[in-house]
C-alpha cells in the first residue's frame, strides 16, 4: 500500500482579538500587545510517504536536504511491561545489550569503534509501553550506518561480558536510586498508583541478578521482528532511496509472529495517601488518578483542562497560585499522559518541609474549584488559542512530522486524527470541560498521592490525614 | 521526567553548571552549508547587536536576546541577584500587566521601603523585635493585596503563551542572562514588542513572593540534590578571589536580602542595548525584521557600563581536597585552572574532553568504566563555571560499589598521566575530529540551537564566528600540542577535589 506524497493544507488564521480585560489603554509610541495585527500564516506541511515492506514493515520517510544528515528512527511494539514476574529490568537491558553486545560479524568493541569513526550516533532504550532504536548519520556514510542498526536490530549477539556490565550498572543505579528524590517520589507514585499491573513494577537487586543471556534472546526474538516495528527515514535521501535501503538492510527480516498487544490497565484504581520519609528540606507531592484515553471524545476537553489545571503556563492555576501567588514553589504544575486505552492526569509540587501541608491544600482545592465550576470563558478561550497556535510546532521538522504520524498509528488513533485535532479542540465547550472534570477530579474519583518528606511532614500531615500509609523504605541495595 | 511538560513548567530554569550551555553549544563544522556567508550581522546606532539568519525549514522562528551580565557582576553580598532580575523579568511592564501604572507606582514603592525595613529587622535575629516583624509583615502584605487590585499577573507569559510560543524560557550563568522563545514566524512583532519593552521599563510586581520562589529553587538544586550541593562546594573551593567561586543561585543570607532598589540599578547597567546580543533565525524576511528591530529597540538610549574591575583569581599554590557530607552515595569532582575561549590552549582542552569521555570507545568508558569497572560514569566537561574568565576544566566522576572514590580517582589521574606520556594515535585524533564537525551539523539543525550558538558567542567573544571557525581549529590540533597541554594544565598544585561523604 501507497499513498503518494500529497500535501496537507493547514491554514493559521489569526484574527484580530480585543485586548484582555483590564489591560492598559496602549501608550502613544506602544501599540497595546493584544492589538498587534499579524499577517496570516499560511504553511504546508508536507504529508511523509508510507509504504508497507514485503515482510510487512511499515516505513515512513520525509526527506529534508538542508545538511548532509540522515535520521532513521524505529518504534518497536514493546517495553518494560512485558518483563516477566521476577526478571523486572529485561527489556531495558536487552535493549543497552543489542547496542553494546555485538552484532556478528563485530564484536561490542569492535562495532562501538565503527560507529564512533563513522562519527554516528546510534541508540537502542526501552520505555515503559513502546521502545525505540534510531541511528544519526551523515549522508556520506549511510550506506555503513545502516548496516551497523540492521544488525543491531536483527542479529545481535548479546555478548556475555557485555550483559554484565550492563547488569553491574543497573545495579549501581538502584543503588543510588535514593539520592535523588525527586526521581524517588515520581517512581513511588507509579509504583503505588500501578499496584498489581506490570506499570508499577520496578527492577530490583534480584530480579537484574536473576536475567539470563537466554532471557535476553528469547525477549529479543519475541518482539524485534517485522509485524512490531515501524521505521522512519527523515533527511539527505530521496524516498525511492529509503525504500530502496530499508529493503537492502531490512527486507531479510522475517518471522511468522504477530504484533505484540500492550494490554490496558486493570481499571479499577484503591486509591489512597503514601507517605515515604527521607530526610530533606524539600516534600515532593505528587497525585495523579486516572483519566481519558486518547480515543475518548473525553479527551480533548482534558487537554484543555490539564492546560488550564496546570500545564499551561504561568497562567493556569497550579502555577499561578502555588508558585506566583503564594511563592511555595519552584516545579509545580499538571501533567496528562493520554495513551490508547486510558490517561493518567497527575499534579506535583516540590516545596519546603513548612509549606507541604498547605501546598496540598491549595493543589486540592484547585481540582475541587475544577471539578465543580465552570471555568471562565477567558480561560478556555486562551488555552485553545495557545494549543492552536502552538500546533505548528508539533510539525516544525521534518522528524517531528514523521513522528506524529508514527506515534498516530501506533497508538491505533484514526486516520484523521492529527488532521482533525484542532477542530476538535475548538469544538470543546465550558459545559464539556465541566463534565470532564467532574467525572475525572471530582470527590467520588479515587486518586493516589505520594508524599515524599521528612519526620516533621510526616508528624503533621498524619494529623490531618491519620489513614495516611507509610511505605517502607526501599531496601539498602 | 513525567512528560515534556513538566519541562515547561521547570521554566525559567537558570542554568545551573553551565554545562549544558556549553554541550548544547560546542561548535559544529561546516560542509555545504556556509554559515558565516549566511548570517547578517547590524549593530545599531546604541549599540544593540543583531545576528539574522534566513531559512525556510517550518513556518517559525527563534528568538534569542542575550545580556552580557550575568551572577559574575553582582556586587559583593548580593548574590542572586542576577538570576532573582531574571525571573522578575516576567513581571510585566509599565503597559503590560498594569490596569494602572500611576496608581500603582506609590504602592511599589512603598512595597519596597517596607521589605526593606522587615529585611532589616529580621536580620537582627536574636535582637530582632518579634512585634515589629510581626506589624511590617501585615503592612507588607496589605500593601501587596492593594497593589494586586491595580496589575495582571503573569501577563508576558500569557501573551506568548497564547499567540503559540515553544521553548519560552530563560536563564541566568555566571557570564550571561538569555531570554529565549520561539513563535509562529508571524508573530515576531509581539516578542519586539514585548522584548523591547521589558529592556527598560519592567516593572518589580511580586518581588518578595518570587524571591520565595528562588528559594525553593535552592532548595530543590543544591539542598536536596547531592550533586548540585557538591558543585557549589567545590567551585567555591576551587575559586578562593574571583566571583566565579559564589552560586549563581546566591548563598541563602544574600538571597534572603535581596531588595528592589539595589536591583533597579542592576537592571538599568546591565539590560542596556549596547550589552545585548540578539539572533533571529528562521523563516524571516531580514530586512523586514531588521526594519522592526529598529522600530521597537532603535529608541532605546545606551547605557555608560560602568562595570567595576573584576578581582583576579591569583595562581593555585597547591592542591586544595574538600569534602562534602551528604546522605548519599559517593561522587567526585576534580577541577584544573585554565585559560577560556578564545585561548590556543582552550581549543587544545575541547579535544582532550573528547578524547576522555565522548562515547563508547572514551578512554575514561573503556578503561573506567569497562575494563577496570570502577565507575558508573566518568564525564569530563572543558570550560566551567562560565567562560568570561579563566576558568576550569573538570572531571564528574561516580565510583561503582564496593570501590571508592579514591579509588577512581587514582585511575582517572593515571588516565590523565597518559595523555602527558604517550602520544595520542593519529587514528583517534581523526575520530574526534569527525565526531567534532558530524555534532556541529546536528547543532545547525534546529533554529533554536543555531540561535543560541550565534548568540552565545556573539555575547561571549563578541564574535560569532568563532563558533564557525572552531572546527577547522580543532582540525589543526596534533598529538603533540595534546600533551604540551596535559602537562601544562594537568598538575597536582593546580587541582581542587571534592567528595560526597556519606552521612547525615
Amino acid at each position: 500500500m501507497r499513498r503518494s506524497f500529497r500535501i496537507l493544507l493547514f491554514c493559521f488564521f489569526l484574527f484580530y482579538l480585543p485586548s484582555a480585560a483590564g489591560a492598559a489603554p496602549p501608550s502613544p509610541s506602544l501599540p497595546a500587545p493584544d492589538r498587534l495585527k499579524y499577517p496570516p500564516l499560511t504553511w504546508q506541511i508536507p504529508e511523509p510517504s508510507r509504504w508497507v515492506m514485503d515482510n510487512g514493515i511499515v516505513l515512513y520517510h520525509l526527506p529534508n536536504i538542508e545538511l548532509p544528515l540522515v535520521s532513521v528512527s524505529l518504534v518497536i511494539r514493546t517495553g518494560s511491561i512485558f518483563d516477566p514476574a521476577g526478571k523486572e529490568g529485561l527489556a531495558d537491558l536487552t535493549a543497552t545489550v543489542m547496542r553494546t553486545g555485538g552484532a556478528a560479524p563485530l564484536s561490542g568493541d569492535l562495532m562501538d569503534d565503527r560507529i564512533e569513526s563513522l562519527a554516528a550516533i546510534l541508540r537502542v532504550s526501552a520505555d515503559r509501553e513502546s521502545s525505540n532504536a534510531s541511528l544519526s548519520v551523515l549522508r556520506k556514510n549511510l550506506a555503513e550506518g545502516l548496516d551497523l542498526f540492521s544488525r543491531i536490530l536483527m542479529t545481535p549477539s548479546f555478548e556475555e561480558k557485555k550483559l554484565a556490565l550492563a547488569k553491574n550498572l543497573k545495579l549501581e543505579e538502584l543503588r543510588r536510586l535514593r539520592d535523588d528524590p525527586q526521581k524517588l517520589a515520581f517512581r513511588e507514585f507509579q509504583r503505588m498508583f500501578f499496584r498489581g499491573d506490570p506499570r508499577g513494577s520496578y527492577p530490583s537487586r534480584s530480579s537484574v541478578q536473576s536475567i539470563t543471556r537466554d532471557d535476553l534472546i528469547r525477549f529479543h526474538e519475541r518482539y524485534f521482528h517485522p509485524a512490531n516495528v515501524m521505521i522512519a527515514m527523515t533527511g539527505d535521501l530521496s524516498a525511492s532511496e529509503a525504500r530502496e535501503l530499508a529493503t537492502r538492510y531490512f527486507g531479510a527480516w522475517r518471522s511468522t509472529a504477530a504484533s505484540a498487544q500492550i494490554p490496558p490497565p486493570e481499571k479499577g484504581l484503591s486509591g489512597g495517601m503514601f507517605f515515604l520519609l527521607k530526610d530533606t528540606p524539600q516534600s515532593v507531592i505528587v497525585s495523579g488518578r486516572f483519566s481519558p484515553s486518547k480515543r475518548e471524545s473525553r479527551f480533548y476537553p482534558f487537554e484543555l483542562l490539564d492546560f488550564i489545571a496546570g500545564s499551561g503556563g504561568f497562567r493556569s492555576r497550579i502555577f499561578q497560585q502555588i508558585r506566583t501567588d503564594e511563592g511555595l514553589a519552584y516545579s509545580t504544575g499538571s501533567f496528562y499522559r493520554a495513551r490508547p486505552d486510558y490517561g493518567l492526569f497527575g499534579t506535583y509540587v516540590l516545596t519546603k518541609a513548612e509549606s507541604t501541608v498547605r501546598a496540598l491544600a491549595v493543589l486540592n482545592s484547585i481540582l475541587g474549584d475544577l471539578s465543580t465550576q465552570p471555568v471562565r470563558v477567558e480561560e478556555l478561550s486562551s488555552a485553545k488559542k495557545a494549543i492552536d497556535n502552538s500546533f505548528i510546532f508539533s510539525f516544525a521538522s521534518a522528524e517531528r512530522i514523521v513522528s506524529q504520524y508514527v506515534s498516530a498509528e501506533y497508538d491505533g488513533l484514526p486516520g484523521d486524527y492529527l488532521k482533525s485535532y484542532r477542530k476538535r479542540i475548538e469544538a470543546v465547550t465550558e459545559k464539556d470541560l465541566l463534565d470532564a472534570a467532574a467525572r475525572y477530579l471530582g470527590t467520588a474519583s479515587p486518586s493516589v498521592t505520594l508524599i515524599l518528606g521528612n519526620a516533621s511532614v510526616l508528624e503533621e500531615l498524619r494529623k490531618i490525614h491519620p489513614s495516611m500509609e507509610v511505605l517502607a523504605p526501599l531496601p539498602e541495595e | 521526567m513525567i512528560g515534556h511538560r513538566l519541562h515547561r513548567a521547570a521554566a525559567l530554569a537558570i542554568l545551573f553548571t553551565a554545562a549544558s550551555l556549553l554541550l548544547l553549544l560546542r561548535p559544529l563544522p561546516l560542509s555545504g552549508f556556509d554559515l558565516e556567508e549566511r548570517v547578517q550581522k547590524h549593530v545599531l546606532s546604541n549599540g544593540l547587536t543583531v545576528l539574522l539568519f534566513e531559512r525556510h525549514q517550518s513556518p517559525t522562528v527563534s528568538l534569542y536576546i542575550r545580556y552580557r551580565a550575568g551572577a559574575v557582576d553582582e556586587p559583593e553580598g548580593k548574590t542572586g541577584m542576577a538570576h532573582l532580575l531574571e525571573h522578575m523579568m516576567f513581571k510585566g511592564t509599565k503597559t503590560i500587566g498594569s490596569k494602572s501604572f500611576s496608581q500603582e507606582r506609590p504602592i511599589l514603592d512603598k512595597i519596597a521601603d517596607t521589605g526593606r525595613l522587615l529585611d532589616a529587622e529580621r536580620r537582627k535575629k536574636g535582637r530582632a523585635d518579634a512585634a515589629r516583624i510581626e506589624t511590617l509583615t501585615k503592612r507588607l502584605e496589605q500593601l501587596q493585596q492593594s497593589h494586586r487590585r491595580w496589575t495582571v499577573s503573569n501577563e508576558i507569559d500569557r501573551l506568548y503563551t497564547e499567540n503559540g510560543a515553544a521553548d519560552l524560557n530563560a536563564s541566568t550563568g555566571q557570564d550571561l542572562i538569555t531570554y529565549h522563545v520561539s513563535l509562529p514566524a508571524n508573530k515576531i512583532e509581539l516578542w519586539a514588542r514585548i522584548e523591547s519593552d521589558r529592556m527598560r521599563n519592567t516593572v518589580f510586581r511580586e518581588f518578595f513572593a518570587e524571591r520565595d520562589v528562588v528559594m525553593e529553587e535552592r532548595r530543590q538544586r543544591s539542598e536536596s540534590d547531592p550533586g548540585g550541593k557538591l558543585y557549589e562546594q567545590f567551585i567555591a573551593a576551587a575559586f578562593t578571589a574571583h566571583p566565579y567561586r559564589r552560586p549563581i543561585l546566591g548563598w541563602p543570607s544574600d538571597m534572603r536580602n535581596l531588595d528592589m532598589d539595589t536591583m533597579t540599578e542592576f537592571y538599568r547597567r546591565t539590560h542596556a542595548p549596547n550589552n545585548t546580543v540578539i539572533a533571529v533565525v528562521g523563516d524571516v524576511n531580514p530586512g523586514a525584521a531588521m526594519k522592526l528591530i529598529r522600530r521597537y529597540f532603535g529608541g532605546i538610549p545606551r547605557q555608560t557600563s560602568a562595570g567595576f574591575p573584576l578581582t583576579e583569581e591569583p595562581p593555585q599554590r597547591g592542591e586544595r581536597r574538600i569534602e562534602v557530607r551528604f546522605e548519599a552515595n559517593p561522587q567526585l569532582l576534580i577541577g584544573y585552572h585554565k585559560p577560556p575561549p578564545p585561548d590556543a590552549d582552550d581549543y587544545v582542552l575541547d579535544v582532550i574532553e573528547s578524547i576522555l569521555s565522548r562515547g563508547r570507545t572514551s578512554r575514561f568508558h573503556k578503561r573506567l568504566v569497562e575494563e577496570l569497572a570502577l565507575a558508573e560514569s566518568v564525564e569530563a566537561v572543558n570550560g566551567l563555571p562560565g567562560s568570561r574568565y579563566p576558568n576550569l576544566f573538570a572531571i564528574f566522576a561516580t565510583p561503582r560499589h564496593p570501590h571508592t572514590a579514591r579509588e577512581l580517582e587514582e585511575a582517572i589521574y593515571a588516565e590523565i598521566d597518559r595523555l602527558k606520556a604517550e602520544p595520542v594515535e593519529e587514528r583517534e585524533l581523526t575520530k574526534i575530529k569527525n565526531q567534532v564537525k558530524a555534532n556541529y551539523l546536528r547543532g545547525l539543525n534546529s533554529n533554536a540551537g543555531l540561535a543560541g550558538m550565534l548568540s552565545y558567542y556573539e555575547a561571549l567573544l563578541g564574535d560569532y564566528r568563532y563558533a564557525v571557525r572552531h572546527p577547522d581549529k580543532i582540525e589543526q590540533i596534533t598529538s603533540a600540542d595534546v600533551r604540551k597541554a596535559a602537562g601544562k594544565y594537568f598538575v597536582p598544585d593546580n587541582r581542587t577535589v571534592a567528595t560526597i561523604v556519606k552521612g547525615p
